[in-house]
């Protein structure tokens, strides 16, 4: 399946929502602790079956995620670790680019994420431990939500619900979030260690995924947040980053400093599906396309990007 | 559990070395040099490549971009809610309803929604707008600011040391000019991502790490360092007002300052600026000055330097949690090119010279840095462990010394070590501050260090020039052989191997090779049981010392096949499988002679495989596409193959462990601990099989059960260090920290008793 190498190390990948092949991948050098980012347009090329760059865009300090445009096919929004929260027009040429730079966050910005329902705002987390709401018209953000003591380390719109998202910090919560009310409508102490990820499902509004630097992945019922319906163990270092699936209800996808991708059935007894180690470095990036049932997408420190489809072998060659 | 484990029975492991498919200096290098050489490809960035459809077919259909008004919005969200949901939902709709309405507001779409999605122009028109607004005001990145090449192999040391969990031990680096918002960066983005790697650790490991890296680059790591999360929320409100106390009174409008600090260092105007900037603090000589500063401070034992970094304790602890982490046997773990990258930049290696990295004496050196790299990889516990162990209690002088002992038996090949170690470090900083005192450097110093050195090495350098590539599968004898003069150590040694004192074997057979370095069968036993003693280093060379011997010798190229298959070196392992095909009389006719050169896996295994047809009763044959299939990680195809391998060859109890290997690296635990426990029903003495069962239980979570197999592993062959390690962790897995002392004191009597078999 197809291999893209980048020159950085990757730090978070996206299938676009537009089209099948295409996919935008965020790097920062030396780790992301000190240097330039780089983000990536890439495509499959149907004919060949090879992931080709269509378009990169620098920036001098380095990209930690990156979300596609709910409206826009070639509009994305990068999260860098200068602070600023950039927007892209891969049908720009760079010297047009980046379209936006916001400004506002004191601290480097961890995760964004664009609005699915809505389609015309996001919202970044970030390590001055606030989360803000932005909107393409808008210049400055439109709210801001502090109430993490530490790192906010993703955000999370609700698929279902306008004006609601979940957030991970290093503070040990998950918090259930309503734009419209300055103050988070739940803490979830979802874990004795920083929470690194967190994702909704895309079939049942009330249930959360949360990713830890305790190894583990846990599934919540948002409604009866004592306790996990799942706590999901096989990784053996911190989990990075943590998806439900598009398609499936049931199936999760995460990846972890171990330097695996494991994909999950959180109903089931024996919940590891699947793990794949073809990285060779950690794996801090995965997606799963909403458009291609199976087809999965890593990234990782090996500054390597794959794109495979669930239950082959992401190096097999074509 | 690793691949290494295939090892087991007949075959070495491992010399990664030079001749590694990825060469962890030079991707370093490049991965460096390429990325500071950025500044100037940037400037030419392709405009073309893309084309991005303005309005596609497959643009998401007819999706409205911001339908609602929030009013009318909310409303329907609340009749969509059945009863069970709105409970969950009472927090949301109870919001403000002045901030309601500004959000509203703010979602009164600009333009229709059935405008937009339909016509492809107007799609854009939104956007029209932002261009106009900020197109060409977007924040310009500044591409030359510090020199970032620098840091960037020290980054890599400092991630690297999380992952193997090898103490960071810094190198003497030239002050770098970094601006305050660059070290602000650096502290605390590798705390904060210490934190995520380093979660098993306490805080003072942590702070170690951290403390060794910022200490490293001249920042001071008490300032402002975003400290870990203590106990969830009281203490967290009090931390994030100290913090934002701190960022206010500390770095008003940080992000600012950065850029000016930036932009200082641009105007400048010169990428050499931090070399400048390093010379009107130190003077020209500075850096030797403070290489002697740290010299001495070195031999001194036990002296606190810079900050809390290595005052003993600290270091104590580092070491102990650091051997907890090199247990990841994972041969990814020991391949990651960071793993093989930190030692060396920890122990100053190599060096930043202008823009390039250097090994810090020459090339030769590197070899030896090479050498005792994989040495330190495959081996974490013994040589680092004792390197440390004397660093504290005895200082350098000593840690010389026993370098200079263990390689003055190596034979003509390694003058140049004897050389080397005959430099006593002492003498040698003596020289150098001699050197230094007497002007010999110039404003390049660390450049004319190097050079100064590599002309005190002279002739050593120049006879050794060849032998790059082969340096580091030397085989390194132990000193203190009592079977030195034995009459016939071979044969003592093959009874000693039978008996499983595998260690004992080992100085037997090394007494043989001594005797008879052109024993191949010597020097072949000497790597089967280095194999089957964990030490996949000696193995490898020892194989190596019995290829050059005989080098067409079937049994010795299969072990160094499977070793390199182990070792994930695929090119190297492909050509020993490719040498082994080559010279067995029966298949030799299926490889055509000239192909050598460029092996493909796919290539390989197909003449395996018609070997395979060609006689399916050959179980050696079956054995080699076992391996092969390890290589591409098709498991289950390994399995099988090991499995027909079995069915001709039932009492190889090697080939159990290889079995039983493969399938815990198919993640099949308990299948490998059926094969194992075949391997020690045909040899109740196989100490690696007792150990990798442990390792197998311990994978499963049945903690007391591994150590129970480790005990029994360690009762027979008390010297196999690995083994005390994993006992250890398992000991603490399984929350017995009270045997912790009857552990580290190896009091085997006491675990017999407490964990019988």
């Amino acid at each position: 399946m197809p291999v893209f190498k980048t020159p950085f190390n990757g730090y978070a990948v996206r299938f676009s929502p537009f089209y099948e092949g295409r996919l935008l991948v965020a790097t920062s050098q030396n780790f992301g602790i000190l240097g330039n980012g780089r983000l990536h347009v890439l495509e499959i090329d149907p004919a060949s079956g090879a992931l080709a760059e269509l378009r990169s865009f620098e920036t001098a300090d380095g990209i930690y995620d990156c979300a596609w445009s709910e409206s826009h096919d070639s509009l994305a929004v990068a999260a860098v670790a200068d602070g600023s929260v950039k927007l892209w027009d891969a049908s720009l040429p760079p010297a047009a680019n980046p379209v936006r730079s916001l400004h506002e966050h004191s601290r480097e910005v961890h995760s964004v994420d664009w609005n699915p329902v809505r389609r015309d705002s996001f919202l970044s987390a970030s390590w001055d431990d606030s989360v803000k709401l932005w909107t393409l018209d808008r210049q400055s953000s439109v709210r801001t939500f502090r109430e993490h003591s530490y790192c906010v380390y993703a955000v999370a719109w609700s698929p279902r619900h306008a004006d609601v998202f979940a957030s991970a910090s290093g503070d040990r919560t998950a918090r259930v979030w309503d734009v419209r009310d300055p103050r988070s409508t739940l803490v979830l102490p979802a874990h004795d260690h920083e929470i690194l990820s967190c994702d909704w499902n895309k079939y049942d509004e009330c249930s959360l995924a949360t990713a830890s630097v305790d190894k583990s992945v846990r599934v919540w019922d948002v409604r009866a947040p004592r306790a996990p319906i799942a706590n999901l163990a096989g990784h053996g270092y911190a989990v990075r980053k943590v998806k439900f699936s598009p398609h499936r209800e049931n199936i999760l996808l995460s990846c972890s400093y171990d330097m695996t991708v494991c994909m999950w059935d959180y109903r089931a007894e024996d919940a590891l599906i699947a793990r794949y180690d073809h990285h060779t470095e950690f794996v801090v990036g995965v997606d799963m396309s909403v458009l291609v049932e199976g087809l999965l997408a890593s990234t990782g420190w090996d500054e390597l990007v794959y794109v495979w489809q669930h239950g082959t072998d992401p190096r097999a060659m074509p | 559990m690793a691949m290494r484990d295939l090892v087991t029975g007949g075959a070495a492991c491992a010399v990664p070395g030079t001749s590694s498919p990825s060469n962890p200096f030079g991707a370093l290098a490049n991965a460096i040099l390429g990325s500071s050489s950025k500044a100037q490809e940037l400037k030419g960035l392709p405009e073309a490549s893309v084309n991005v459809p303005g309005s596609s077919p497959d643009f998401r259909p007819e999706a409205p971009l911001t339908t609602f008004p929030g009013s009318e919005y909310e409303n329907q969200q609340h009749q969509q809610l059945d009863s069970r949901n709105s409970e969950f939902l009472y927090g949301f709709r109870s919001a403000n309803h002045g901030l309601e309405d500004a959000w509203d507001e703010i979602h009164r779409p600009p333009i229709l929604p059935q405008a937009r999605g339909r016509e492809g122009e107007s799609h854009f028109a939104e956007f029209e707008q932002i261009y106009n607004h900020s197109g060409s005001s977007a924040i310009q990145p500044t591409w030359d600011g510090p020199p970032q090449r620098v840091l960037s192999s020290f980054l890599h040391s400092f991630v690297d040391s999380g992952r193997a969990g090898i103490p960071f031990r810094p190198a003497v680096l030239p002050v770098l000019g970094l601006s305050e918002g660059d070290k602000q960066c650096i502290r605390d983005r590798s705390c904060i991502m210490a934190r995520h790697i380093f979660v098993d650790k306490s805080e003072e490991y942590i702070s170690a790490q951290v403390n060794a890296l910022l200490h490293s680059l001249d920042i001071d790591g008490d300032r402002q360092i975003r400290g870990p999360m203590h106990d969830p929320f009281p203490e967290l409100e009090e931390h994030w007002n100290k913090s934002q106390s701190a960022l206010k009174s500390g770095m008003p409008n940080s992000a600012d300052r950065w850029v000016t600090e930036f932009n200082q260092q641009r105007e400048h105007g010169d990428p050499e600026a931090w070399a400048y900037s390093f010379e009107e603090l130190h003077g020209a000589d500075g850096w030797a000055s403070e290489f002697e500063k740290e010299q001495s401070q070195m031999a001194s034992v036990g002296q606190i330097r810079g900050g809390n970094m290595s005052n003993t304790a600290a270091m104590e602890q580092s070491r102990m949690l650091a051997h907890t982490l090199a247990q990841n046997t994972d041969p990814k773990f020991q391949n990651s090119k960071f793993l093989q990258f930190v030692s060396k930049m920890g122990r100053g290696e190599l060096i930043v010279d202008e823009n390039q990295i250097k090994p810090a004496t020459g090339s030769i050196s590197a070899d030896w840095a090479d050498e005792y790299q994989t040495q330190y990889n495959f081996r974490p516990n013994s040589w680092a462990d004792q390197f440390v162990h004397e660093q504290l209690s005895q200082g350098m002088d000593k840690w010389v010394d026993e370098f200079a002992k263990e390689h003055q038996q190596q034979g003509v090949d390694d003058q140049w070590v004897d050389e080397f170690s005959k430099l006593h470090v002492q003498d040698w900083a003596e020289e150098f501050g001699q050197q230094v005192s007497e002007g010999a450097f110039g404003d390049s110093s660390a450049d004319n260090w190097a050079d100064a050195y590599d002309k005190y090495l002279d002739e050593q350098v120049l006879a050794s020039k060849q032998r790059s590539n082969t340096s580091s599968q030397v085989y390194v004898f132990s000193d203190m052989n009592p079977y030195v003069g034995h009459p016939n150590p071979l044969k003592e040694g093959q009874e000693l191997f039978r008996q499983g004192l595998l260690s004992e074997a080992v100085l037997a057979l090394e007494a043989e090779v001594l005797k008879n370095p052109d024993n191949a069968e010597g020097w072949r036993l000497l790597g089967i049981t280095h194999a089957e003693n964990d030490d996949d280093q000696q193995a490898i060379a020892s194989m190596m010392r019995a290829q050059q011997v005989d080098p067409t010798n079937l049994e010795v190229l299969l072990a160094l096949g499977v070793s390199h298959t182990n070792e994930l070196e695929q090119a190297e392992a492909l050509k020993f499988l490719y040498k082994w095909l080559q010279n067995h009389p029966k298949y030799g006719v299926l490889t055509p002679p000239e192909q050598v050169d460029s092996l493909h896996y796919a290539s390989v295994a197909r003449l395996f495989n018609e070997a395979s047809q060609m006689s399916p009763e050959d179980a050696d044959v079956h054995i080699v596409l076992g391996v092969l299939y390890n290589l591409s990680r098709e498991y289950d195809k390994a399995i099988e193959s090991f499995q027909a391998a079995l069915k001709l060859k039932p009492h190889d109890y090697s080939l159990w462990n290889k079995l039983g290997a493969t399938q815990a690296n198919n993640i099949q635990s308990a299948d490998a601990i059926l094969a194992y426990q075949q391997a020690l029903d045909l040899k109740p003495n196989y100490v690696r099989a007792w150990a990798n069962m442990g390792i197998s239980y311990a994978n499963q979570g049945l903690h007391e059960e591994s150590i129970r197999y480790y005990v029994r592993a360690l009762s027979m062959n008390p010297k196999a260090d690995n083994a005390w390690q994993y006992l250890r962790i398992s000991l603490s897995c399984a929350s017995r920290n009270d045997m912790f002392e009857a552990c580290d004191s190896r009091n085997l009597d006491v675990l017999q008793k407490e964990f019988p078999l």
